[in-house]
């Protein structure tokens, strides 16, 4: 073996060897007023992949894991035709809805504008992968936590670039100052077909279009939808809180009374589940200033103590059905964010109540009331699904192309025992009535929690973009 | 400990960060711990022809990462998604580590006894053409040195070939039809130096990813792609002309004729340079430029702008690569594509050259040093006296050379067919893939008596072999490669091959120690530099000159372009970068021979039951029959099945919509479950699969015609349907 030493010269090749005459790549230190972002220039990218693949290099990210992306847009008639790449991770935006939404503030804006993310702070609830426009952050199986893009964080701070912008080829990906101020005034350049508007956060990737982007494009992923995640944690604890709420509203007796405790207790109980780290789960109360996650937790957090106390003091039940009604107005609030079109509509909130009004009554007794919220359930469902139908976008459009055909027995089953229910309510079959609205309640918070279609950037033509899972 | 470690992991406690940390590397910068290297050893990446520098980074007895070279002078630090991930092909699943025998692991001994006893009872009983190897074009120079001396003067084997001959060897026979000796004649720097650049059949964004960058730096240029899709590299280009199925000929011809008709060429200036030039101008006299126009599907106005933009060009390039090789016109192309540059003065000048980029990391030095398509140093089998000087060097009799060069590959295909043929040795490649009309080469397979594979990773092709030799793979061995514009660099070996594998090299020279011709062909030598010193003097004054090329020099130039003779002041440290600046060139008078070529129509058109055109290539993510990219996780994320692309016309017309399965067929035979890509960058009419894949290959489908003087198969075209299935 003749394994002959290389003499080291640091970091030359990132930062001063030019790849190409008269351009040489380098980080430039930033001015007052500026933080760094990623430009990428559309015309020149080759769509090599080689960022994606230096970028799982550098940060030794497992298989699956990415945090850079090349997805493809195309447009155009033979042989006119244009295929656009693009390549992104991290937007590090100015309005950052990961940051916004994070119940216990793992996100840091950090002077230089990176979106940094803490670890140690992270609990793994998985919130702001729901809340970027972009679906940057990822959960990462491993870790039991999210991760994403810090435009290598440690490398800027030596003044060296990305170690994707030091991969590209073609240098299609820079990084770059920007005047904080002038882009929050002007950020046009953030925007593409297919990805949504850099308004909703104010992206800072400044994306160079060529000339000849053809008037109508298709995204690359679009054909490769599929059902999200179903989150079996969040169908108990929204289920179940809904129907303690609505419990709590229409009790009468002690037994009411005890049953909403007890479905409020579960429902907390079960919910650690959907979190990567439970043990840390008190951590989510961080930040009840901006994220309704927080304010979720909280709620329902004061609501089961309140609610088992009302059992033995009737007193407290008014007080008890109004927080509980509160949790569930927060719940709903936290859906409405805008990385999630389906839920992204006060439907969301009717849905939510629709379901506590459509089953509570039903086990305190009150029959009317129960049918009224079942059918109120239904017609939210079908609103929603008309609302979104015949989107091109695919993060739109793509819900009820799930509903209606790739889970439509499903979506029929749902529909079905919330009939049959009535039907049995109607022939006095109290108890089988509510088992079965129940069961239709369970279905509709599962399909309402699998069809929804993340927005994101345009996938590739093997990576989709509808979701970060497999 | 264990309860609480549990129960530490269950609730989270511990997000698993210590794995997670990035330490700071004197030569990178801050990177993951998982890549820190205590050492870095130079080589040179072993997938494409571009010849990347690269810094393989070892930690321990494991290459943990690499990085490209900065002070490489073909990618000057960049590598592209392949290079970048290469390392994780030394610690893939799936290697070979001990000899095989009917798929039971068996000693060195008892494998290679087999193989030579087995080779020898055939050679005896049947004669030298019994036996035959495929070789290919990704070992090292030294190795296939040595490999050729073992096969032709050893063994005595008259058909020895390597899967260059389905890649580059329609580029060989047009050099050796146009200039007298195969040889690129321009150089990489030639693509930073044009004014235009025309790039015929070849998808370097995909295929050459470290070239392109060389081209956007040549901000001036004109760059003009020749392509039937609208690749990533059509989608750079200023001009593209989608040409037509197997139009090459007629286009070239064409744009030749309104030069012509232009006055654009200096013909008094060419004329002593060239031969056959009359019979051309005759002949590109009956070229009609409106039917021409209309047989490449190319409006006529296309075809005269850029036939007036190469001819007013100053310094052109014409670089091409497999759209032109994989042909059974590919070799008459190739001359034509030489008959441009020549007449339009571009040759032998700075930006100005016909240039081919090559396939594989080493085809080129198989082509050299090899002895397939020629004899050792671009020698001919026919020239007498090239035999001579090769004996005398040798110390061998002449009688002991071959007098023609034997089969080329499909024809040692068809000779196993036919039983002639009853052992192959195959050698770093995996023809069950790459192969054209699989299925007959399935049959022939199943025809012969003994099957040796020799390859670093099971692959479909060793998993039928009777006997399986285990080699090392790159990053476990030394030597050089050459890549497409003759730059010879070094390849070094970072950590041993695992198991029992062994380098190629030291396979030959056990083999011929077994066969009784070592100490004769092989005597003294230990390691590759051995073959390397000889190597040197066997091609000194030839026009691959590796003279004045030592391991040394490599290293000290960042790799060395032949020739580059022994003790010649005027050539540079980096040696020679293009051939033929004194118009001389290699045929017997020195001219550059122009030949009228006629378009050959397609042997089967699509029509009737098969009506769509399959066009097979690459993808920038895999390589090959993807032996190693197949088993590199973040490339088959990237791109996990082979796809079908399809114009969104047909695909109405066949009901078939984006992410539908759909199986094509041919005559030859059909491939289920391909995943359609509905997509305007083919043309109406003309369908598009990579060829990388084991399941679902697309060379069940192909045609095995070939070109009549490379022997080069014709993957680029042949008819077929698309059915949707369920």
């Amino acid at each position: 073996m003749t394994a002959v030493p290389v003499e080291l010269r640091r970091r030359d090749e990132v930062v001063r060897v030019p790849t190409s005459p008269g351009h040489m790549p380098e980080l430039l230190p930033l001015d007052a007023g500026e933080q760094y972002r990623f430009g990428f220039s559309m015309s020149v990218c080759i769509g090599c992949h080689s960022c994606e693949v230096a970028c799982a290099e550098q940060n030794g990210l497992p298989d699956g894991i990415v945090w850079r992306r090349v997805g493809e847009v195309e447009g155009g008639t033979f042989p006119d035709t244009r295929r656009l790449q693009l390549s992104m991770s991290c937007n590090h935006c100015l309005d950052a809805a990961c940051l916004t939404g994070c119940p216990t503030n793992a996100y840091e804006k950090l002077d230089n504008g990176v979106v940094a993310h803490h670890a140690d702070e992270c609990i793994g609830c998985q919130y702001c992968t729901w809340n970027c426009p972009y679906s940057v952050p990822v959960f990462q199986p491993d870790r039991r936590i999210v991760t994403k893009c810090d435009m290598c964080l440690p490398r800027l701070g030596e003044g060296l670039l990305p170690a994707c912008a030091g991969a590209c080829p073609t240098h299609a990906i820079t990084v770059e100052p920007v005047n904080i101020e002038a882009w929050r005034a002007d950020h046009a350049a953030a925007d593409m077909p297919h990805l949504p508007s850099s308004h909703l956060t104010i992206s800072t990737t400044r994306i160079e279009l060529p000339d000849d982007v053809p008037a109508s494009t298709v995204a690359a992923s679009d054909w490769s939808l599929r059902p999200e995640h179903a989150h079996w944690p969040l169908v108990w604890l929204t289920v179940l809180t809904q129907v303690a709420a609505g419990v709590s509203i229409t009790a009468s007796g002690a037994g009411d009374r005890a049953a909403a405790a007890g479905l409020a207790v579960a429902a907390l109980i079960g919910s650690l589940a959907h979190l990567g780290r439970p043990g840390l789960a008190w951590k989510a109360l961080r930040n009840l200033r901006r994220s309704w996650l927080s304010r979720e937790v909280a709620l329902f957090g004061v609501y089961a103590p309140i609610a088992m106390a009302a059992v033995l003091l009737p007193a407290l039940a008014p007080l008890a059905a109004l927080v509980g009604m509160a949790g569930v107005y927060a719940s709903a609030r936290l859906y409405i964010v805008p990385g999630r079109p389906a839920w992204n509509t006060p439907l969301t909130m009717f849905a939510f109540a629709a379901t506590g009004l459509a089953v509570g009554p039903l086990v305190t007794g009150h029959e009317a009331l129960g049918a009224a919220g079942t059918v109120a359930a239904l017609v939210v469902l079908v609103a929603n699904v008309l609302r979104l139908s015949g989107d091109p976008e695919v993060s739109r459009g793509g819900t009820p192309e799930l509903y209606r055909h790739r889970l439509r027995g499903w979506t029929v089953l749902r529909v079905v025992l919330a009939l049959t229910g009535l039907l049995a309510l109607t022939a006095g079959l109290v108890a089988a009535a509510a088992a079965l609205v129940v069961a239709g309640e369970v279905v509709g918070r599962w399909l309402f929690y699998v069809t929804v279609v993340p927005a994101n950037m345009p996938g590739s033509f093997w990576r989709s973009s509808a979701g970060t899972h497999k | 400990m264990k309860v609480i470690e549990t129960g530490r992991r269950l609730l989270g406690l511990d997000h698993g960060g210590d794995r997670y940390q990035y330490v700071d590397d004197p030569l990178r910068g801050p990177v993951h711990a998982s890549r820190q290297a205590d050492r870095w050893v130079k080589s040179t990446c072993g997938y494409c022809s571009v010849g990347c520098g690269m810094l393989l980074g070892v930690r321990g007895e494991r290459v943990v990462t690499v990085a490209g070279d900065p002070d490489h002078p073909v990618n000057r630090g960049r590598l592209c998604p392949k290079g970048l991930s290469e390392h994780h092909t030394l610690t893939a699943p799936g290697r070979l580590t001990t000899p095989l025998i009917s798929g039971e692991p068996a000693t060195w001994d008892a494998a290679l006894d087999k193989v030579v006893g087995e080779f020898r009872r055939l050679l005896d009983e049947h004669g030298p053409e019994s036996v035959a190897i495929l070789s290919t074009g990704q070992l090292v120079t030294e190795e296939f040195y040595a490999l050729g001396k073992l096969a032709r003067l050893g063994m005595g084997l008259a058909h020895y070939d390597g899967n260059t001959t389905l890649c580059m060897a329609s580029a060989v026979s047009g050099y050796k039809l146009s200039f007298g000796t195969d040889g690129p004649p321009g150089c990489y720097d030639d693509l930073e130096e044009a004014d235009v650049v025309v790039l015929w059949g070849a998808n370097i964004a995909d295929n050459h990813p470290l070239l392109v960058p060389r081209l956007l730096a040549n901000e001036a240029a004109e760059v003009i792609v020749v392509d039937p899709r609208v690749t990533k590299t059509a989608q750079l280009a200023d001009v593209h002309l989608p040409v037509g199925p197997r139009t090459d000929v007629t286009l070239l011809n064409a744009i030749l004729r309104v030069l012509l008709d232009e006055d654009l060429l200096d013909l008094a200036a060419a004329r002593p340079l060239v031969s056959g030039l009359d019979e051309l101008l005759a002949h590109l006299d009956e070229v009609d430029l409106v039917q021409a126009a209309d047989e490449c599907g190319i409006a006529l106005d296309d075809i005269r702008r850029v036939a007036r933009t190469i001819g007013g060009a100053e310094r052109c390039l014409v670089a091409w690569s497999m759209g032109v090789n994989h042909s059974a016109q590919g070799t008459e192309t190739v001359t034509l594509l030489n008959t441009l540059c020549v007449l339009t003065g571009n040759i032998g000048r700075p930006g100005a050259s016909p240039f081919s980029i090559t396939g594989q990391c080493n085809a080129m030095g198989t082509r050299e040093a090899g002895f397939t398509a020629s004899m050792p140093g671009y020698r001919s089998y026919d020239d007498s006296s090239h035999r001579r000087e090769l004996a005398a060097l040798w110390g061998v009799a002449e009688e002991r050379l071959p007098t023609e060069r034997g089969r080329a590959y499909p024809d040692i295909v068809n000779a196993v067919m036919n039983k002639q043929v009853k052992a192959l040795w195959i050698i770093g490649t995996n023809p069950l893939v790459s192969f054209p009309n699989r299925e007959v080469l399935e049959i022939a397979f199943r025809r012969l008596d003994l099957l040796v594979a020799q390859d670093g990773f099971e692959t479909p092709t060793t998993a039928v072999a009777d006997v399986v030799l285990p080699a090392a793979i790159w990053g476990e061995k030394d030597g050089t490669y050459t890549n497409s514009e003759r730059r010879v660099s070094r390849v070094r070996a970072a950590v041993a091959a695992p198991g029992d594998a062994r380098p190629d090299f030291d396979i030959f020279l056990a083999i011929a120690e077994r066969w009784g011709c070592r100490d004769e062909l092989f005597p003294g030598w230990s390691a590759p530099r051995d073959a390397f010193e000889e190597w040197r003097l066997v091609s000194a004054g030839r026009p691959c000159d590796y003279s004045g090329i030592t391991y040394e020099r490599v290293d000290a130039a960042g790799g060395v372009q032949w020739p580059c003779p022994a003790d010649d002041p005027t050539v540079p440290l980096g040696g020679t970068a293009r051939l033929y600046t004194d118009l001389q060139f290699n045929s017997a008078d020195g001219r550059a021979v122009l030949r009228s070529v006629t378009r050959q129509p397609l042997r089967q058109p699509p029509g009737g039951e098969y009506p769509l055109l399959l066009n097979t290539g690459r993808t920038v993510e895999h390589w090959h029959t993807r032996t190693k990219t197949g088993r590199v996780p973040i490339l088959e994320s990237l791109a996990p099945e082979a796809w079908l692309e399809i114009h969104p016309d047909d695909a109405r017309g066949l009901g078939v919509r984006s992410g539908d399965l759909v199986r094509v067929s041919s005559s030859r035979g059909s491939v289920d479950r391909l995943r359609a890509r509905v997509t305007a960058i083919v043309r109406p009419g003309e369908v598009f699969v990579p060829f990388h894949w084991d399941e679902r290959c697309a060379n069940r489908l192909t045609t095995d015609e070939c070109d009549p003087i490379s022997r080069e198969p014709n993957y680029k075209q042949c008819a077929v349907k698309v059915e949707r299935v369920h």
